[in-house]
């Protein structure tokens, strides 16, 4: 399943970002790319949200992957470790395709 | 001798405690960043870190209450940006940044504290305060030549 946030998440406005989370688990799906092409910043709020759900997601035998961050997101993701805790594309399509072969490597240098 | 003067702020925001008015703390941080000189990607960071700031106010020490004020102060000073966030609402006693455990908040699925520790890791300093007016949360980013208001 494919993710698209768009503008920030901060507490004003992580609550549309969970119930999205929310939506795809609840649905059965744990395959998730989250997609920041439209994400100016994340804050504490949203990178919370994303571990509040990624062990349910893992423990179902999926895998919430992340791609084209920009500039400001990738770094925040990296100050905070989080380039360890989730794999980082550099494409979309990348990310998609390291489901299927169940061993694309995550990248940080997007 | 006499004592230094305290910096004027350069500019003063003052907001109700809702989350809405967030975006606005985090625009007017972002474009008072650049004014200051910092770079596109700096002063996103440094309006994310008054963001988590705001955010905090909100959630302790006005506890969720919408109908209270949050200053932000800007202040610029030879060669720093100096940012405090103003609140008069219940005291919260955190002196220390807290260090943050990723694999542990993962299965714990917590995340408290995390805003914390990135205004840490955004900022070169942050302290925090108890005025008897309330408290003051102080961000300071030093900036290289140039930072300064034209």
């Amino acid at each position: 399943m494919l993710l698209y946030p768009s503008g920030f998440i901060n507490a004003h406005t992580v609550r549309v970002f969970e119930e999205a989370l929310q939506e795809a688990i609840g649905s059965g799906r744990f395959r998730i790319v989250l997609s920041g092409q439209g994400l100016r910043y994340v804050a504490s709020a949203g990178l919370g949200a994303l571990m509040g759900v990624i062990e349910e997601v893992r423990g179902n035998g999926g895998d919430i992957r992340i791609a084209e961050l920009n500039e400001t997101v990738l770094n925040i993701f990296e100050m905070l470790g989080f380039n360890h805790l989730y794999r980082i594309f550099q494409s979309e399509q990348e990310a998609v395709l390291s489901f299927r072969d169940g061993a694309g490597g995550g990248r940080t240098d997007a | 001798m006499s004592k230094p003067r305290r910096p004027s702020p350069v500019l003063v925001l003052r907001v109700p405690s809702g989350t809405e008015f967030l975006a606005t703390i985090r625009d007017t941080t972002q474009r008072t960043a650049r004014l200051a000189g910092c770079d596109a990607v700096l002063a996103e960071q440094v309006a994310l870190a008054v963001d988590e700031a705001s955010t905090n106010v909100i959630e302790h020490a006005y506890r969720g209450a919408r109908d209270r004020q949050i200053e932000v102060r800007f202040l610029l000073t030879a060669g720093e940006l100096r940012v405090e966030i103003v609140d008069d609402g219940a005291p919260v006693n955190r002196r220390a940044l807290p260090e943050v455990d990723l694999e542990r908040y993962a299965s714990e699925r917590r995340s408290g504290g995390l805003g914390v520790h990135l205004m840490g890791r955004i900022m070169d300093t942050v302290t925090f305060r108890r005025t008897p007016h309330g408290n003051v949360c102080c961000l300071v980013k030093r900036l290289g030549a140039g930072g300064e208001l034209p």
